[in-house]
């Protein structure tokens, strides 16, 4: 269970991370990507359309408890986290489409998050559900650091680029902290702890990675893009999953359903390495053919 | 074997100067530190460089902070280490705020500045450092690495080190430094010994107060004939050679950019995006001498590439003017961000350095609503020597007319000026054109023949005394003994809404002599044959390109100017066998 202090601790780095996100855009950032909206329209569906879909289709065929099913399609509502952002810069996919992507996906969450959570939660039982009104008031806190991030980069350059770096670092700091603060005392518990909830925890972000690609594929985005999106959706953001459980949960069952928002975050570190050091192959080995194209004659 | 009826002795081009005296004003100056010390005193308290990273960071340098910086380096250069005047000082360095503090401090010593392109490999440099034998290097550190080796083998003796981030507010100097020294790894190891710019500076402040310097003694007996810049040229064409400009030839050419009306001195502050490189001489003598003359602000960019470079500083400052070349404004045309938000203050865009294509000038209007004008010029002309009148109706493919003062004409192979509508190589005389070639008395007698500047270019001049470039004289391809000018083709090809950027180039062929090749990089699916179509409409069947290749980026100059030379060369290369 998380220390009050860490609770605070986790708040703060939220608020640090949107702020950094904030500090990355401007407004004309999303009337720019309205104006080609596919690539934007395309991701959000994977995001709000499979990602739950997929979390729910999961709990059920595992045969999760009703704590857990909750815990995982909340997992599954989530928007993107930043950390995606970084791991399209590493694996030289489209940085400003996953920045717009994060951006879009968390300033609708505050209402995709509660309806798609109520819309799949509907037949567990009251006491185990996420009241939709805690879940918006939560994104909507972090939307005025968001806001205030952009006013901050308008205000000062220097100012706001700093911060969008410091958000960027807190943003891995934040995950590493968690791993840190929940997995040495819940080593009894995650011993214990059934395989099936391991596999629903890796699981969720692996099919995101595949869904999101060959969803995109299939409606014709470039593959530049489209592996763009695949990070987008499986990469969720963990730290703020945490961070509603946190605040809607005591006691035993906010250690038993922090299991999978916390087991999700430290395999999705893994996981999308991987698929990074797969992406980066492929990205450069498209550049490299592209560039071999050059010497054949026409 | 002066021909005096020729119709260019009369300017035919001033009809056209509109409110462009047709005179040059009496010089104003002695030297460029007089210029640049009068315009400290009369802005003092204006922006006058502030540097641009991608992500918007950014620092700031008053006109007095520059002034007093470039007076601690002098005293610095003469005191401390001693240099005599004349002594040449080399930088090299991308944009950024150390820039005109050392150019500035270089002059004010009474030395000779020599612009180093900071691409140079070692042994390029180690050429340029022999050639003119540098004594004082002012490096920035991600290409300090290249001269562990090179070093003992010339004649420098300082090297002094600065970074990008120099001048920077503290915090945001700091978070640069660790990002490029930790994440971007872009900082090698220096094995020389080097004295960091900062306390260059620090020790030249002190100086100057204990021994009670006025700065003035070292330059203010400097004349228009000393020389004041070795500026480095040939790169596209074969040995590089150093330019020597005078205090004169560059004051005349700050006079000129003036005349043309570029430059305003009103109430509101010109915002000037300086995406060339200064240590071209088009940037230098355009953004840091004419626009910081008449008060303007330089946004300095350490690198335009990638074009998204530039966003932030698009979007942060109020952008009045900018230059570029071709290459640049394309780049912007292809980004979304520039298409749909162009800079909303932007009086008109300079476009220099290589010849600007028609198509790439009309969707710049289209796109911002402004002007796209055009000129030309040299290195070995300080650089200026045609330029579009910003008045008047706009003549698509022109160079314009030259500017007030100088002497244009367009001649044959032995010299002789050729009709109107004729082409022939372009020749200038003016007091832009430069002292000579360092060092190289046969080159320069090669180049400058009864007091005219021979620029190797071919070009016409239209009824109106508009003169149009016709291409670089090397770069003529002859098809069965036709003359077929690639940027007459690529112009054409460039107009195909489906390509980003071509080259032409000749080509050796059995059945013509030469063909003309064509290297598309591709903004949309076009194939070979469409292109051809597209050229057999508007050209003459012998100037139609016989190969088309398809390409993903053409090998450009650091200002972006496209290499026809290594093009060719890697044909050559390939098709030797």
């Amino acid at each position: 269970m998380l220390q009050p202090w860490e609770q605070s601790l986790l708040n703060l780095m939220m608020i640090v991370i949107m702020l950094g996100m904030g500090a990355s855009l401007t407004f004309k950032d999303f009337r720019l990507a309205f104006r080609q909206p596919q690539a934007i329209l395309i991701g959000f569906a994977s995001q709000y359309l499979f990602m739950p879909l997929i979390a729910f289709i999961l709990a059920r065929s595992l045969g999760l408890s009703q704590l857990h099913t909750v815990a995982l399609v909340l997992m599954g509502c989530i928007p993107g986290g930043t950390t995606s952002n970084l791991f399209a810069y590493f694996s030289r996919s489209v940085l400003g489409l996953s920045i717009l992507m994060t951006v879009c996906s968390t300033l609708a969450a505050v209402i995709m998050v509660p309806a798609t959570l109520a819309l799949y939660t509907a037949g567990i039982d009251a006491e185990f559900r996420i009241p939709s009104d805690n879940v918006a008031a939560i994104l909507f806190v972090l939307l005025i650091p968001t806001v205030l991030g952009i006013v901050l980069r308008r205000s000062n350059a220097n100012v706001g680029a700093v911060t969008e770096l410091i958000g960027g670092v807190v943003g891995v700091l934040v995950i590493l902290f968690l791993i840190g603060a929940y997995i040495p005392r819940n080593l009894d518990l995650l011993s214990t702890t059934p395989k099936e909830i391991y596999i629903a925890a890796i699981g969720l972000g692996l099919c995101g990675f595949l869904i999101g690609y060959w969803f995109s594929r299939a409606l014709r985005l470039n593959s530049a893009k489209a592996r763009t999106v695949s990070l987008e959706t499986g990469i969720q953001n963990g730290p703020l999953a945490i961070l509603i459980v946190g605040m809607t949960f005591e006691g035993t069952q906010q250690q038993e359903m922090l299991l999978i928002p916390v087991l999700y975050s430290m395999f999705i570190v893994f996981t999308s390495s991987l698929i990074t050091i797969y992406y980066r192959a492929r990205s450069l080995k498209e550049e490299l053919a592209r560039d071999q194209a050059k010497v054949e004659p026409a | 074997m002066n021909l005096p009826q020729s119709v260019y002795d009369s300017r035919p081009w001033i009809q056209h100067y509109g409110s462009m005296p047709a005179e040059l004003k009496t010089p104003e100056y002695n030297n460029v530190v007089e210029m640049i010390v009068r315009s400290a005193e009369q802005f003092a308290a204006r922006k006058a460089f502030t540097a641009v990273t991608a992500n918007g960071m950014n620092g700031t340098l008053s006109y007095a902070k520059a002034d007093e910086h470039s007076d601690a380096f002098a005293v610095y250069l003469r005191e401390h280490l001693g240099l005599k005047e004349g002594a040449r000082v080399a930088i090299q360095m991308p944009n950024c705020l150390t820039f005109p503090v050392a150019a500035f401090g270089i002059l004010k010593a009474g030395c000779v500045l020599v612009n180093v392109n900071p691409l140079y490999t070692a042994v390029e440099m180690e050429k340029q450092f022999i050639d003119s034998g540098v004594e004082a290097l002012v490096i920035v550190d991600m290409f300090a690495d290249k001269l562990t080796d090179i070093l003992p083998r010339t004649q420098v003796k300082h090297v002094i080190l600065t970074s990008v981030s120099e001048m920077f507010p503290p915090v945001v100097k700091q978070v640069i430094k660790l990002v490029q020294r930790y994440w971007n790894r872009m900082i090698p190891k220096c094995e020389v010994q080097t004295t960091p710019f900062r306390e260059t500076l620090h020790k030249g402040y002190e100086l100057k107060q204990n021994r009670q310097i006025a700065v003035k003694t070292y330059w203010e007996h400097l004349t228009r004939d000393s020389v004041a810049v070795l500026q480095y040229t040939g790169g596209t064409t074969g040995i590089a050679k150093g330019a020597m400009l005078t205090h004169g030839n560059l004051l005349t050419n700050v006079d000129q950019i003036h005349a043309t009306g570029v430059a305003h001195n009103d109430e509101r502050q010109e915002v000037m995006l300086t995406a060339l490189p200064l240590y071209h001489i088009f940037a230098f003598s355009v953004n840091l001498l004419a626009f910081h003359h008449m008060g303007g602000n330089n946004i300095l960019i350490p690198s335009p590439r990638p074009i998204s470079n530039l966003r932030r500083a698009i979007e942060n400052y109020p952008v009045t003017w900018m230059t570029g070349v071709n290459t640049l404004f394309n780049a912007l045309l292809n980004e979304d961000w520039f298409k749909v938000y162009p800079p909303k203050h932007l009086h008109a865009a300079i476009a220099g350095g290589a010849a600007l294509h028609q198509a790439v000038a009309k969707r710049w209007a289209e796109v911002t609503g402004t002007r796209l004008v055009e000129g030309y010029g040299l290195t070995e002309t300080s650089p200026v020597i045609t330029f579009n009148p910003l008045e008047g109706k706009v003549r698509p493919g022109s160079i314009g007319v030259p500017v007030p003062g100088t002497d244009v004409r367009i001649v044959d192979d032995q010299g002789r000026p050729v009709p109107v509508g004729e082409s022939g190589e372009l020749i200038v005389q003016g007091p832009q054109v430069m002292l000579g070639y360092w060092n190289r008395d046969e080159e320069t007698a090669k180049a400058v023949k009864d007091g005219w500047f021979y620029t190797g270019d071919m070009a016409r001049m239209d009824e109106d005394g508009f003169f149009y470039i016709v291409d670089r004289k090397k770069d003529m391809i002859l098809v069965s003994g036709f003359n077929v000018y690639p940027n007459e083709v690529e112009d054409c090809i460039a107009k195909i809404d489906a390509v980003q950027e071509v080259a032409v180039i000749g080509v050796p062929d059995q059945g013509t002599g030469e063909a003309v090749r064509a290297y598309v990089v591709k903004r949309d699916e076009v194939t070979a044959e469409e292109v051809r179509q597209h050229c057999l409409k508007a050209l003459a069947r012998y100037k139609v390109p016989k190969q088309v290749e398809f390409r993903d980026e053409l090998p450009k100059t650091p200002i972006g100017k496209v290499l026809r030379k290594d093009l060719r060369q890697e044909y050559l290369q390939q098709h030797a066998q």
